[in-house]
């Protein structure tokens, strides 16, 4: 059994190229277009290629090289810039990711398990489009450093996720290479605008807040069901500030619920608010169900995890004496 | 495009260290750890089950860290480091697996190996973890037999020995 597996494994087995740069991976993307695949940590490819949903291509193009020497999780004047060739192990362990995204070290943590984030990156995360990093990334208002035709370039992450996904609609995926993804923060500040020491909350009396939920069907190492992220903050006449909510998980493409965040922004948070908060996420966000859980069933976990949170927070604001 | 970039094969020589060893092999780059190590070396210890990563019978250790066998791919082997339960048990019985074996960690015993192999990257990596490092340490590994009860006990067991030599 052993030699004919072996035999078979051989047979199958790509030509894995190792290009040193973004430009020589995108460069053999283009010479071999389809019969090739950009392979990070091969985490998500390899259960493609057991399952049946993809076939093994004949190159691999390795991109964890493409990134050169640099500190893969770097802070820098206009913000945070993590490699896209980043282990989500090292984003787990990261002390600057747990200070100044903590909703990212939240969404890290419960990605798979630790041998898995030993292989896994945040670019592969990323460019699954569905990875459960993306909500959190999302309320980040993370930007992705790209690689595609014209060269180097930034994008939004939400409008990369929108377009990619009407490409794919439309079938006709485009196949730019992720270099890094970044998170800005304020000039002048040294923090994500999302998070917030609790001491700055007293003295500023604004409580700003900030959380990722994933629910799956077991407690951990699961396939995520929702994933979603909520930042914003609550001044001190309990009015609602800044609001940002990302909702994604499962196969659903996440994004951010923008026309919610419009709407709400500058509302006073009581029980009604939270209310037409749960019926607007009912009403504006359609997730793909399957035979394990329905779209509404999404839906309304969706919306009970962003009122939870809310909730939560204004609850917390009055106990906190103001 | 620089010369590395045009540096791909089918042949390929994997150069690594395995269990103590350096060791060269032929293999083809995107060949499954767990295949070479089974397969190829009859290194039977590490275990095949899922071979999607959910299950963590094929743990081994790489440089030191608990990686899923059947998702690390020969290329991403070179100049690692490499550990498997037979090379944790080179020297003789490991205190972990000591400590398993006291404290009833396993009954058929198909997800030992791997559980051992977390455990030891847990403990080489934390000597004194609380119960919310060990769970999440040990949360890619499956046992459909024991209930995680023993093997609770085995973990608390090996980390306490450790902290007191005897
Ligand atoms: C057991 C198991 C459990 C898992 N659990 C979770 C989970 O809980 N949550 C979750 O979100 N995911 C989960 N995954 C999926 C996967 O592990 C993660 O999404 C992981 O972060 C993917 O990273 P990777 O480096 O392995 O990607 P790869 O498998 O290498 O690539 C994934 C995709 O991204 C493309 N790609 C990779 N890098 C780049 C780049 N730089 N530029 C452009 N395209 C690129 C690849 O071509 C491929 O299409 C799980 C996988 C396994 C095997
Ligand atoms: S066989 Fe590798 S995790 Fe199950
Ligand atoms: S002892 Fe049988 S699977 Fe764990």
């Amino acid at each position: 059994m052993g030699t004919n597996a072996h035999e078979q494994e051989t047979i199958q087995s790509p030509l894995v190229w190792h290009p040193q740069s973004a430009a020589d991976a995108w460069q053999l993307k283009q010479n071999f277009g389809a019969d090739a695949v950009y392979a990070a940590g091969g985490t998500l490819l390899r259960t493609q290629w057991e399952s049946g949903l993809a076939k093994m291509p004949a190159h691999l193009i390795d991109v964890s090289r493409i990134n050169g020497q640099e500190e893969p999780i770097r802070e820098h004047e206009s913000g945070m810039t993590i490699d896209a060739a980043t282990s989500l192990a090292a984003c787990r362990s990261d002390a600057l990711i747990a200070r100044k995204l903590p909703l990212l070290a939240e969404a890290v943590k419960q990605i798979a398990a630790p041998s898995v984030r030993q292989l896994a990156t945040l670019g592969g995360n990323v460019s699954s489009l569905v990875g459960d990093s993306l909500p959190a990334l999302l309320v980040y208002d993370a930007q992705l450093h790209l690689f595609g035709g014209a060269g180097e370039h930034w994008e939004e992450l939400s409008d990369w996720l929108a377009a990619t996904e009407q490409a794919l609609l439309s079938s006709q995926p485009a196949s730019r290479l992720l270099i890094g993804i970044t998170i800005p923060m304020p000039e002048g500040t040294t923090d994500s605008h999302a998070v917030a020491p609790a001491q700055e909350e007293l003295v500023s009396k604004t409580k700003r807040f900030g959380a990722y939920y994933k629910v799956g069907r077991r407690e951990a190492f699961t396939p995520s069901v929702v994933a979603a992220a909520v930042v914003g903050s609550i001044n001190s006449s309990g009015v609602l500030e800044h609001m940002k909510l990302a909702v994604g998980g499962g196969q659903t493409i996440p994004r951010r619920l923008k026309e919610l965040e419009a709407a709400f922004a500058g509302s006073e948070l009581h029980a009604a608010t939270l209310q037409r908060i749960y019926d607007g996420v009912l009403d504006v966000y359609e997730p793909r169900g399957d035979l394990f859980a329905s779209a509404d069933y999404r839906k309304s976990t969706a919306a009970n995890l962003i009122v939870t949170e809310l909730w939560k927070s204004a609850a917390e604001a009055v106990t906190g004496g103001w | 495009m620089g010369d590395k970039a045009a540096d791909a094969s089918t042949a390929y020589k994997l150069s690594c260290t395995l269990n103590g060893k350096e060791t060269e092999m032929e293999t083809a780059p995107a060949r499954k750890l767990l295949s070479i190590l089974r397969d190829d070396l009859e290194l039977t210890g590490t275990k095949r089950s899922c071979e999607i990563g959910r299950c963590g019978a094929c743990m081994v250790l790489i440089d030191g860290k608990a990686v899923n066998s059947c998702l690390t791919m020969a290329y991403q082997c070179e100049g690692k480091s490499i550990d498997t339960v037979e090379g944790v048990s080179a020297g003789g019985i490991d205190p972990i697996q000591q400590a398993f074996l006291e404290e009833g960690g396993f009954q058929c015993g198909y997800c030992t190996p791997g559980m051992i192999i977390s455990v030891k990257a847990l403990l080489d990596g934390n000597p004194e973890p609380n119960d919310d490092e060990i769970a999440e340490a040990l949360s890619g590994n499956i046992c459909r037999c024991t209930g995680y009860g023993g093997i609770w006990r085995a973990v608390r067991l090996a980390a306490e020995r450790r902290r007191q030599p005897s």
